[in-house]
């Protein structure tokens, strides 16, 4: 299950707070080696994890299996103070445009396939879930163009802001990605699950692994 | 228009074609001025795949028709160095860098006849899709320049080509049906209906002519529209304007 929490309500949950950050740096301090956010406590937070952001934790077997970061763009955001080489011209902003940071899925979740894993659309189906019925019908996503033939395949509508760029051995590019009902029906489609995947609330303590 | 704002324009033209041949045709279009002229792009076969099956898994193909044929027959894909570069990379890259690292004799023939068929250089890259399938893309030509900023155009607007034909594919291939323009670009599509230029309509809103551009292509590509008469149309027909 996927659950969407604001800064003030994830440090409500120590336990979850710190599960997030810990995943964070070990994905992209230590597997990407983004070495200039690295803190070097083993937590990855940075200027953005500020109130107005959202965090969608996937929790499996009582673990974080997954994360992103929502961030509006109402407010500065990565792509306006970070990856300012990354766009042309002016970068859509608005209400119904958020943009989608620290797409992570942790290692054990990651099905040893080549493909995107089941943690991975779930994170997917949750963005798109958690923004329809907020009037939030397009993010901003800084990925590796790979990326755009995914999203092509689940019927989003993407669009380059920019060219893409190589940061250390990683090339980047910025798109925007929009959504609609027949998206989120054809992420299902794809996952083959519909239910719902976004819950209410928090989830159990994290390293309690539930029966089953 | 700028260089950034034609990229955009062909991949809003990509996202229109109907069929396989379109779609290779508009990207051929775009990267024939680099002399990129032939396009491969389809799944990877296992090795050993039967020579009769390995049509099965093109996805778009303008190459030439006596190399496709020798190609299948002589079962070069298992030997290609491109075929097994793309298969240890992640990133693009230009045939010529491929067949600098190590080729052996079979490789050598491989490129060696492929140069018959005005196939010296190229661009080639691969994809994987969201189940893990690798697809390898590969244009190819006799004479072939490019910057680096032209490269990463290229390959993106490629990743384009080959989403909208994975679309196609998957048979409903039918793209987001809701659109939203901003007031902007409403009052400049009202505008156009009229009759009015781009100069014109900078001149009534007060902003600059080249934002009153930019407000009608991004509203034609969100709207789809290969031309602004089309754009006009369609906003009318969803009653936008």
């Amino acid at each position: 299950m996927l659950y969407a929490l604001t800064t003030e309500e994830l440090m409500q949950r120590p336990d979850l707070w710190e599960a997030v950050h810990r995943l964070r740096h070990r994905i992209f301090v230590e597997e990407m080696g983004w070495r200039d956010i690295d803190r070097g406590d083993g937590l990855e937070i940075d200027q953005f994890d500020h109130e107005e952001a959202v965090h969608h934790v996937v929790i499996r077997n009582g673990e974080v299996a997954g994360y992103q970061r929502m961030l509006p763009t109402t407010r500065p955001h990565l792509l306006t103070e970070v990856l300012t080489d990354l766009f042309v011209d002016e970068p859509p902003s608005g209400e119904n445009v958020w943009e989608l940071t620290r797409y992570a899925v942790a290692p054990g979740f990651r099905d040893g396939r080549r493909g995107v894993s089941t943690v991975g659309t779930e994170l997917i189906a949750g963005f798109v879930e958690w923004g329809l019925p907020r009037g939030v019908n397009q993010v901003i996503i800084e990925f590796e163009p790979m990326w755009v033939l995914r999203a092509l395949q689940l019927h989003f509508l993407a669009r380059p802001l920019g060219y893409q760029r190589t940061y250390g051995r990683q090339q980047v590019v910025a798109t925007l990605l929009t959504f609609n009902e027949r998206t989120l029906e054809v992420v299902r489609e794809r996952r083959a699950h519909h239910a719902p995947v976004l819950s209410r609330g928090y989830p159990d303590i994290i390293g309690q692994r539930q029966a089953s | 228009m700028g260089h950034f704002d034609r990229t955009l324009a062909y991949i809003s033209d990509l996202q229109q074609a109907d069929t396989p041949d379109a779609i290779a045709e508009k990207l051929l279009g775009v990267t024939s001025a680099f002399g990129l002229t032939a396009l491969m792009a389809g799944t990877v076969p296992q090795p050993g795949t039967p020579t009769g099956r390995q049509k099965d898994h093109v996805l778009l193909c303008d190459w030439p028709v006596e190399w496709l044929e020798r190609y299948v027959a002589r079962n070069y894909v298992d030997h290609d160095p491109i075929v097994s570069r793309m298969k240890q990379l992640q990133a693009p890259f230009q045939w010529r860098d491929a067949s600098e690292i190590k080729v052996d004799h079979d490789g050598e023939v491989v490129m060696g006849d492929a140069g018959e068929f005005k196939l010296k250089d190229g661009l080639a890259f691969p994809l994987v899709t969201l189940d893990g399938q690798i697809v390898m893309v590969s244009l190819g030509g006799e004479q072939v320049e490019m910057s680096g900023l032209e490269f990463g155009m290229i390959s993106l607007v490629s990743t384009y080509a080959i989403g909208r034909a994975m679309q196609l594919l998957t048979a409903e291939g039918r793209v987001i049906d809701h659109i939203e323009l901003t007031p902007r670009e409403r009052e400049c599509l009202k505008w156009a209906a009229e009759g009015k230029s781009e100069w014109e309509i900078s001149q009534i809103l007060g902003i600059s002519e080249h934002t009153s551009e930019k407000h009608l292509l991004n509203a034609k590509f969100k709207l789809g529209a290969v031309n602004r008469v089309q754009a006009v149309a369609e906003a009318i027909r969803r009653g936008y304007i």
